[in-house]
Order: C-alpha cells, then structure tokens, then sequence
C-alpha cells in the first residue's frame, strides 16, 4: 500500500498492491534514445555538407531555428503521449482521433514502406563513416573509395540490413544495453575530437592536412587547392562566414534539409506505454527536450570548432567539392571519400592506431542507433496484423526462436530492392529527402489530430494532465500542435516546390505517391476480404455509447 | 455464437458501462471479462464546511456544490479511481496500512455492487449472458458478491456450457513483482488447471479463459524491471512474463480457443498448436474498451475474430 503526499500535507491517493505500478522511466534513458534518433553524428554531418545547395544560408542559424522549431513538435508529442499513452505512436493517435483508414495509411508509409528507403541510407552512412575513414587509415584509399562505388553501396547496405534484420531477431534486451555503452563511448569520441580541435590550431591543421592528403591520395597543397578549387568558375561556391549573420531567408531554406537529422526527438514514442509514467507530462517532455537539445549543443560545439580550427571557409568547401563529385563535377581537390570530421580531426595526431581507435570510438554513434532500422517497422506489421489488415501470419512468431519470420520478410525483401535501385540508379539516390518528407506527413497527421483534440475527443481531453498547461489562459498543447503544423507544412511547400532538395521530380513523387497508393490499396483490399470472410474492420476503433 | 471478451479494466466506470452494452452494440451473444475487475487507485475527497478538497491528476479542486462533487467523483470512477468521501479526522486516520485496506476493500465492494446494480438493467436481469471472472489483483472479497448475483455467472474453477462449448476459467497468475492477491507457483496453477482440464467433454470446442498469458507467445510481453521495478532502457526493452504451467497446458489440451488479459501492453494473437490464443490488451485508464469480438462456428468448430478498441 502507499499514499501520495508532499511533506506534511494530507495524501491526495492510495495506492493498493497490484500489478503494473512501476516507477516511471529515467528521463535519462529516454533521453539518450531521443539524442540518438536525432543523431549529429550519422545524420547531422552528413546534412551540413549539403549545405552548399543554399550558398549564403548559415548552418548555425538553421540548426539553432530547427532546434526551437522542433520544440514545438515535442510539446505536441509529449501532449499525445499523455493523453493516449499507448504502445503504437502515430498509429493509434490517428486512429483513435482521426480515422481508422488514416491511421493506418499513415502508420503503414511513414513507419514502415519509408523505412525501406532509410535501409541504403544507413547503409551509405556506414560506408562513409566507419569503411571509408577505416580503409584509408589503414592505407587503402582505392579500397575506401570502393565503399562509394555502385557496388560498394550496395555490399555495405546489405551488411546495414543484416544487422538490423539480425537486431530485430534477437530482440533489444542485449541491443539496448549495447545501445547505451554505445553513446558513452560515442561521447568519449566526440570529446577526444572537442580537445583536439581546441587545442590545435588553424596552422596545425592545415599543415597535417596538407600531409595527409598528399600521403593517402597523392594530392597538393590540399589546403589551398579546396579553396582554391571552390572558388573557381567551375564550382563557383563562396561560403559565408561562420555565425548568425547573413541572408536569414537563406538559413530559412537549410531547415527542410536539417530535418533529416532534427526531426526525430520524439523516435520513442511508439514505446511508450501505461506503465513507463507516460502520463507524467514533464517526465516525458523532458526526455525528448532534452535529447534534442543535447544535440542541438553538440551540433552548435561540432561547427563552432570545424570554424575554429578547419577553418570555416575550408569545412564548406570541402563538402561541396566533394557533394559536386558526387554529381559529376569532379575537381582536383574534391576528397575522395566523405571529409568526414572525425577522420579530418584524427589526422591532427600522425599515429594510424590512434586514428583507428577514434574512427571506431565515434563509429559507436552509428551503431547504438542502427536497430532501430526496423524496429518500429516491426510494431506497425504486428499492430495492422492484429487489426486483421493484413494477414494474420504477419504477426506470426518462429515458436522455437522467437523470429518474426514474416514481418522481417515484409520489411527486408523491399529494402534490399531499395537498396539496389538506390545503389545503381543514377538518380534514385537523390530522392534521400523523400526518406525525410514521408515521415514529416504522418507527423503532421498527428499534430493535426492533438490540435483537434479538445472538441474531437473532449472528455479524453478533458482527463488528460496536458488540458491543463496553460500558458496566459491558452492550452499550449494544440498552440504547439498548430506551430508544428507550420514547420511542416513550410517544409513540405519548400521541399515540393524547390528542386534544391532533390524531392519535387517525377520519378520522386512517382514514387512516394507509390507508397501511399500501396496503402490505401492494402487497407481497402482487407476491408472487402475481411468482410467476405465475415469480418467487419470497421468496427474495430468504432466507440461503444457509454449510456 | 458471437463473445465479446474484455478484459482488465480495473474499475474504470466508463469502460464497466460501455461493456454492459457491448453485446447490443456489437450484436454479441455473451459478454465476458477475464478478470482484474477492481481498481488500484483510492482517491479522499475532503468534506469541509460548505465545500469539499481533492486532487485529481496532481491538480488540487475545491468544489463548491453538490454538482462539481458529483462531476469529480464521475471523473475519478471513469478512470478506474474510487473517490472516497472523508472528513478530515477520518482521513488522518488513515495512516495505517490496515486502515487503508480496510476502506480500500470497501469502497471496492460498494462499488462493485453498483456495477452490478447497472448491470441488472443494462443485460435485462441475465437475458443476455454475462461472465465474470477475478483476476490477481483482485481481492477475494469480491468472490461471494459476483457468485451471489443473479445477472452475471462467477466463472473461478467452473466449467461452464456456452451452446455447446466449454469454458473453463482461472483468475490466478504466476507470481508477479507485486505479491498480488491471485498468485501462485507454476505447479500450482498447472494442477489448478488440470482439476478442470479434466472435466471438458470435448476438448476441440474448450475455451480457456485464463487471466495469465501464456509464456513467450508474444501476448506476455512486459517492459523489463530493474530491482527497484523502474523500467530498464527507457521501456524499449520488454521480456515474456507469462506462465509456463498456462503455456504447457495449452500445447497439452488444444483447446480451439484461449482468452488471456493480465498484460495491459501485449494486445495479440498467437497460434499454438491448433489452438488460437489472444489477448485483447487493456487501456482502461484512457476509457477505451480493448477487447476481442470472437465469433464461433458451432457446426464447424472455426472460431474468427477481430479485436476492437471500443
């Protein structure tokens, strides 16, 4: 038995023994999930060097605006959690205070069909963060640039799948624990980085970069000639100095394109359940604000010294020279593989050991976040088999291993399809954002649904600890519903009418639109099947009188 | 035949009534709920001259007439709370866990009796047939109340005939961190399932109504507790919590069909054997009626489903 009281005070509840009353979860591991999710290290440097699609935009503002901007979608999200603090996120939300249909178009493109698009996307992170800077550490260069061949792609992101196909097997019990020795290690890379970039100077690095190209991929005067190369007619790139200032109409246009990696504090939320304390409203705000704003911090630290000690100017260009080689501009002085920072900073230190150990210390980031590939891939598969939208043995279970044998091929087989098209197409790999813009959608299915919320479901409502965070007599849950609704829905306009994010082409929208057809089909296909076979789906989130 | 199985509801009152018109609203035969009836939460409602205290949701209330007053307790038994009304010096003497419990138990029992009261009127008196079970947080008290009413059947340790069918209940569970009411070792619960198990004539159309999931079949799966019972990994991380003995028991008998509740977080389904196995979840604290709407073929012995959340 146990009362609820502060101090001296009469207690305010009783509780009697019985099952489920947990203690609510630490605000540290959830936060350390929500700074996973919003990885600087695996998506956040590999956003910034795209930079140059918007020349006069500065990366601090946008990160510091996304940053606020994305608050907003985390008061939401915190204010659905409590509300219906239910295991299914998106799913349920929508489906609860939308529409059943909805939810699942929703749920089923933006937590499952998109996530066959991340699988190359990680896949190509791995390449250019752990076997790129690995294979020419280790004296390889032909063999790192491989990594970023038609085949290379697609070897490492059949190793990406794997994995987490092998994660989602074995369940996250060990994986969690991995998960986070992972971001401690992974901190104790970032802070081996921090010191180095603090204590050595501009000259420093210019002289060991200058070493180091010249040693690994036989270039001259590498400093200089990025610069130089930059600049010249061909490429045409004039960074803008490091800061806040500058053209902010141009930061503006860099926030679609950083919600690659700012976009997914609220990862977690498919998790969160009765039990955990998710009607603790600050418990679960704080978790993902706090996770988001760790990497904001990190974010800010990371380019503060890429300007102090890389020079700023440089940092730019060397990620354009080498986006341009990407897509066909090749330059002299254009890195063969990703300037990955880490690997930049490791040649600081002229010991091969040491920059193995710091290319492997800052490769935990990469894997404490990749099972994550396909675990709410494997939620969402289960929730809609349960639902009876799709067969019953998607959600079937190896009795002797425990292996959802099913739901792995549903989700594997594709991905390894994406992963090839993604690899060898010429063009699909440019589509990267649409991994991004899908997602966005179902989030703001959801921000539209907490903003209807008080007159969709007002006794629901009316219960929940969010009713009551006020702020000057306005409920700050919807408010932060309707500030969300305006950050995705500036990215959409931005992202479908920009051609600078490689999303508004036909092939593009032929394909997403793709995805949403192939959900509304499933979905009506199991209505008319399932009422063949005497089953009405209708009725399964239909609320019964309570008169 | 068609069943609604509902399950864990925990005293919420809004969940109570909306299963009291589930079988109208569903077209269903029978109305079953698997157990976990009883609520965990008792909520003092102060009486001060003119005026009475509570706090609901870390929110302290004053309210000022009998209108509000009835509001506030309305709101606390939909969630599955029980207020109870206490003058300051009854609520001082609260301070001992025999107190407590005693006020506890009867604020538990008064309310079942109302329950049972809506019950009355909402089935016509037993026309429509309804099944009640406890589950481990359940106290037994609860017992002789359900076996004395005349508009539900207490189903604990009976084999009961449902138009052909047999269903055969258990209320108890293996043990649980919380030392609940209705626990009991593996063996136990094996031989408190065999006593009945043996009584069903025809095994192919036996339905098992066990309040414990069976062990590692998906329908068990709880977040994993550290010793202090604070969820390990942020909650990511969930772990089979079931029964062997229920497991084992279903793998020997083959029932067609097995109804689990107990696990609030692990809504499912599972094949074992050729016995079809599920468990409908719970989210009584948000007013939803999680449940199973399980349609019977009596000639062909099929069973098809579709879990709802009402």
């Amino acid at each position: 038995m146990a009362t609820d009281a502060i101090g001296d005070e009469r207690p305010t509840l009783f509780l009697r023994k019985a099952t489920g009353l947990v203690r609510g979860w630490s605000v540290r591991d959830s936060m350390i999930y929500a700074c996973l999710s919003t990885n600087v290290v695996t998506l956040g440097l590999v956003e910034f060097a795209y930079q140059g699609a918007f020349p006069s935009g500065q990366l601090l503002t946008a990160v510091l605006l996304s940053g606020v901007w994305v608050s907003f979608l985390v008061i939401a999200y915190s204010g659905l959690v409590v509300t219906i603090p239910r295991a299914g996120g998106d799913y349920v939300w929508q489906s609860r205070i939308l529409w059943s249909g909805l939810g699942f178009v929703m749920a089923a493109t933006g937590w499952w069909f998109i996530l066959w698009l991340w699988a190359p996307i990680y896949g190509t992170v791995l390449a250019e963060e752990f076997f790129q800077p690995l294979w020419a550490t280790l004296g390889s260069p032909s063999g790192a640039a491989w990594f970023g061949t038609h085949n290379g792609t697609f070897v490492v992101t059949l190793i990406t799948i794997a994995l987490a196909g092998v994660l989602v097997s074995l369940g996250m019990a060990g994986y969690a624990r991995v998960q986070k020795w992972c971001f401690l290690g992974g901190l104790v890379g970032f802070a081996v980085i921090l010191i180095l970039l603090l204590v050595s100077s501009k000259a420093n690095f210019i002289s060991s970069f200058n070493a180091e190209t010249a040693r690994l991929f036989g270039m001259k005067n590498g400093y200089g000639g990025t610069l130089a190369d930059a600049g010249s007619k061909a490429v045409g790139y004039t960074p803008p100095p490091f800061g806040v200032a500058g053209a902010f109409s141009q930061s503006l246009l860099l926030v679609p394109m950083l919600m690659f990696y700012l976009l997914w504090p609220n990862w977690g939320t498919t998790l969160y359940g009765e039990v955990r304390g998710a009607s603790d409203f600050r418990r679960v705000f704080s978790g993902m604000f706090f996770g988001l704003w760790t990497t904001v911090l990190l974010s800010v630290i990371f380019l503060a010294l890429f300007a102090k000690t890389f020079g700023w100017a440089f940092y730019q260009s060397a990620n354009t020279l080498w986006v341009d080689s990407l897509y066909g501009i090749p330059t002299t002085h254009a890195l063969p593989i990703f300037p990955y920072p880490a690997l930049l900073a490791g040649w600081l230190v002229h010991n091969t050991t040491f920059q193995v150990i710091l290319i492997l210390l800052m490769s935990l980031w990469f894997f404490g976040w990749v099972g994550t590939l396909f675990l709410s891939s494997t939620r969402v598969i289960f929730a809609a088999a349960f639902d009876r939208i799709l067969p019953d043995g998607a959600a079937q279970v190896s009795e002797k291993r425990r292996v959802p044998v099913w739901s792995l091929v549903l989700m594997l087989l594709p991905a390894i399809g994406l992963a090839a098209l993604y690899s060898y197409n010429s063009t699909f790999h440019t589509y990267t954002l649409d991994a991004t813009l899908v997602i966005a959608v179902t989030y703001l299915f959801s921000a539209i649904a907490v903003v209807i919320l008080p007159w969709r479901k007002p006794d629901l409502w009316a219960a929940s600890p969010a009713s009551r965070i006020k702020l000057l007599g306005v409920p700050v849950v919807p408010a932060a519903g309707v500030v969300t609704i305006g950050l995705i829905g500036y990215c959409l306009y931005e992202w479908l009418s920009n051609s600078a994010y490689g999303v508004n082409n036909n092939d593009s929208l032929i394909y997403m639109g793709a995805m949403y057809v192939l959900a509304v089909v499933i979905y009506l296909a199991a209505r008319v099947i399932r009422r063949r076979q005497g089953i009405d789906l209708s009725l399964i989130n239909k609320e019964i009188p309570v008169e | 035949m068609k069943i609604f199985f509902a399950t864990d509801i925990h005293g919420s009152e809004i969940c109570w009534r909306k299963f009291l018109n589930a079988a109208a609203f569903y077209k269903a035969d029978m109305v079953v709920l698997g157990g976990d009836v009883t609520g965990k939460i008792m909520v003092p409602i102060t009486a001060y001259p003119g005026y009475w205290e509570v706090t609901i949701r870390g929110e302290r209330r004053r309210l000022e007439n009998r209108e509000q007053l009835a509001e506030a307790e309305r709101l606390l038994r939909d969630r599955g709370s029980y207020p109870a009304i206490v003058t300051p010096d009854e609520l001082d003497a609260l301070n001992s866990e025999e107190a407590i419990t005693g006020r506890f138990n009867s604020e538990m029992t008064r309310s079942l009796d109302r329950w049972l009261d809506m019950a009355d009127g909402k089935l016509h008196g037993g026309e429509i047939p309804c099944i009640l079970n406890g589950g481990n947080d359940d106290i037994f008290d609860i017992d002789p109340i359900l076996e004395a009413s005349s508009c539900v059947t207490f189903a604990e340790g009976k084999v009961l005939d449902l138009d052909g069918f047999s269903m055969v209940s258990m209320g108890w569970t293996n043990p649980t961190p919380w030392d609940t009411h209705r626990e009991a070792p593996e063996d136990e619960l094996a031989a408190k399932i065999d006593a009945v198990a043996g009584q069903i004539p025809d095994l192919g159309r036996a339905i098992f109504n066990f309040h414990a999931p069976p062990y590692g079949t998906g329908l068990d799966e709880a977040p994993a507790l550290d010793q202090n019972l604070r969820p390990t990994h942020g909650g990511a991380v969930m772990k089979p919590v079931g029964s062997t003995a229920v497991r084992d028991a279903i793998t020997r008998y083959q029932p067609l069909l097995s109804v689990h509740g107990h696990i609030h977080e692990s809504r499912g389904v599972a094949k074992i054997g050729r016995t079809l196995a599920m468990n409908p979840g719970s989210s009584y604290s948000d007013g939803v009626l999680q449940a199973a709407l399980i349609d019977l073929n009596q000639k062909k012995g099929k069973v098809k489903y579709v879990l709802v959340n009402g």
